[in-house]
């Protein structure tokens, strides 16, 4: 099929961003992905708006509808339904998307940020420095994330948002790093890296400008992939209990849908929110999956 | 080759170490003594001090230390708070219980990935392929818990398939059944976690099955196996396949630290009395000497899993060299 073969052409004048920009909006992944991206974007969007149709009831924190009693099922006024104290559903569904689509950005953000000048930084001067970062990378690559942050919120109490997207951020680097690295080991024994150093640029000059565009598209591979990872784990985390409390997100509805016994009473309660989360980070891994097809030459076809 | 598998110890060695001086170290500085959970007000100086002497409270940070990893090196982590049996016992029993169900889900996840993934590698560009790759992706990326929560509502609550949750039926054990049926009942309640299990992770096989068996079709040898007029089962199955599988071995060990996560959200979800619902346990009910040993144990099978892919993988392809 036609829509699976790309080809990234080096000699051709325009850039490889430019290029990747051109074959995504042929990759029917990526078309997909963003599709269902944009949805959630809305959903986020229309959440403050939702809000201000009356903050005492669809507030998704403090609003509560006192005229209905324990959770009722979907109504022209609450498109979900209610929960068991009468707070509104759809609300709770839309600042989801809201705290999910921050939290996985900001993450991988940060995190590929850091992973890509670690990965060019160790394999570009090698030596002590490589060792010393490889290493550290080694060993936070072993640490289970998941039960990590379920002892640091056992220890220290439930922690806000912010300082699980730090935590996060910090984990998840190693991934990008040691990839990025690789390549990076490659490129800098490749002839035009040889001649920059002859013509006396700096180390500095010669990362920015000539090694850094060289791994941008494996590091926007990790920047789409690593979303899907913050928001699972998130999601696994507030489901148990030990989120946010001060904010809502999709894992905290279904924790309370568990913890209150309607798992099986509410399915308009129980299925939205995983719904969501699946469906956000698979639109993420979608765009992920289709880029590497673009930027991985040795997965073209026959 | 020698060389290198004592290289790899001593780095495990070294994790170790910083791993559980973190831990150490995050105990102390938290925010709440660790003993306020036994001491209660009414309890007299003495008392007090009988247990704070009992859990080494009591001497200097540096001593404590220096206890701390003598125990750990002894495999003594104390007793529990909350039921006073020592940590390693239950810790082993949990763990036994979690990778009996994880090995069993990650086998077949991984059968039926690289199955899949062969075969829709050789047939790069269809429908079937675009099918299975998006069907993989969504499964991997399908949230653990709400995939269980779908399959008891469906299974165990609507067709009473299945039971709710739990690993055994205590009564039927009571009266000392055949062994034929405590294999049954252990069985009738391993289905559907396992099937969970195998739902979500075949997806991450298979993609990497197909992406190895592509970057593979494109070697040398496949040509001169063409070249030789050998039948194409015959590559795909003994030429392609085979070195395709290669890298997947990695991510056996890699799968065995995801799958940790996982088992804290499965055996949560199916109660299921494994390693990963004892830590979610043991935080809620702040029992630290059983978070401790449980995540000191849970770091250490993540390294040795990795040092045995890393052993696994050198042996496996003799073009690594170390």
């Amino acid at each position: 099929m036609e829509t699976l073969n790309y080809t990234l052409d080096k000699t051709e004048k325009k850039s490889l961003i430019r290029q990747i920009w051109d074959l995504a909006g042929r990759s029917t992944f990526i078309k997909l992905g963003v599709f269902i991206m944009l949805i959630f974007g809305g959903m986020a969007v229309l959440s403050p708006i939702w809000i201000q149709i009356n903050p005492a009831i669809y507030d998704p924190i403090i609003g509560v509808d006192l005229s209905v009693n324990g959770s009722v099922g979907p109504s022209f006024k609450h498109p979900l339904g209610t929960d068991d104290i009468g707070k509104d559903l759809f609300s709770q569904l839309l600042r989801g998307s809201q705290v999910a689509f921050i939290l996985g950005i900001m993450v991988s953000l940060i995190s590929t940020t850091l992973g890509t000048t670690i990965g060019l930084f160790a394999g570009y001067y090698g030596k002590i420095s490589d060792t010393l970062l490889m290493r550290l990378a080694d060993i936070i690559l072993t640490v289970p994330i998941l039960p990590l942050l379920i002892v640091i919120s056992g220890i220290f109490g439930t922690q806000s948002n912010w300082i699980i997207l730090l935590i996060l951020s910090f984990t998840f680097w190693p991934v990008t790093a040691r990839v990025i690295r690789a390549q990076t080991l490659s490129l800098r024994e490749r002839p035009f890296i040889e001649s920059a150093k002859v013509s006396g640029i700096s180390n500095t000059r010669i990362i920015v400008k000539h090694l850094a565009p060289n791994v941008l598209p494996i590091a926007f591979y990790y920047l789409t992939v690593t979303v899907t990872g913050a928001i699972l784990v998130e999601a696994g985390l507030s489901f148990l209990g030990f989120g946010d409390p001060s904010n809502m997100s999709w894992g905290m509805m279904l924790q309370w849908c568990f913890v209150k016994g309607y798992v099986f009473k509410a399915p308009y309660w129980m299925i939205p929110p995983g719904l969501c989360i699946s469906l956000l980070s698979f639109s993420f891994y979608l765009i992920g999956v289709g880029l590497e097809e673009i930027v991985n030459p040795r997965l073209k076809k026959r | 080759m020698g060389k290198y598998i004592i290289g790899r110890i001593v780095q495990i060695i070294i994790t170790f170490f910083i791993v559980i001086s973190i831990i150490f170290l995050m105990f102390r500085v938290m925010p709440s003594d660790p003993s306020s959970f036994l001491l209660t007000p009414s309890m007299t100086a003495e008392a007090k001090q009988t247990i704070r002497k009992q859990f080494g409270l009591d001497e200097p940070i540096a001593v404590q230390y220096v206890i701390y990893l003598k125990n750990f090196i002894h495999g003594d982590f104390g007793n529990s708070f909350y039921s006073g049996r020592p940590v390693m016992s239950i810790i082993m029993e949990k763990m036994l219980n979690t990778i009996f169900l994880s090995t069993t889900a990650v086998i077949l996840s991984y059968l039926i990935g690289i199955f899949i993934g062969k075969a829709i590698a050789w047939k790069r560009g269809s429908k079937a392929e675009k099918f299975f790759v998006i069907l993989g992706l969504w499964f991997y990326t399908t949230f653990t818990p709400w995939l269980g929560i779908m399959f008891l509502w469906i299974f165990a609550f609507k067709l009473k398939w299945f039971p709710l949750g739990g690993m055994i039926t205590p009564e039927k054990w009571i009266f000392d059944p055949s062994l034929f049926e405590k294999i049954c009942d252990l069985g009738h309640h391993l289905i559907l976690p396992l099937i969970t299990y195998v739902v979500l992770w075949f997806g991450s096989y298979l993609l990497l099955m197909r992406n190895s068996m592509l970057e593979t079709l494109k070697e040398d040898y496949i040509l001169t196996a063409r070249a030789k007029g050998l039948k194409e089962k015959v590559i795909k199955n003994r030429h392609a396949a085979r070195n395709a599988m290669l890298p997947i071995v990695t991510a056996f060990a890699i799968s065995i630290s995801f799958s940790i996560a996982g088992a804290v959200l499965i055996e949560t979800i199916f109660s299921w009395p494994g390693i990963g619902r004892t830590i979610v346990e043991a935080t809620l009910r702040q029992d630290y000497p059983l978070v401790q040993g449980a995540f000191a144990v849970i770091t250490m099978v993540v390294l040795l899993a990795n040092f045995a892919a890393d052993i696994a993988y050198s042996y496996l392809d003799p073009r690594i060299t170390y």
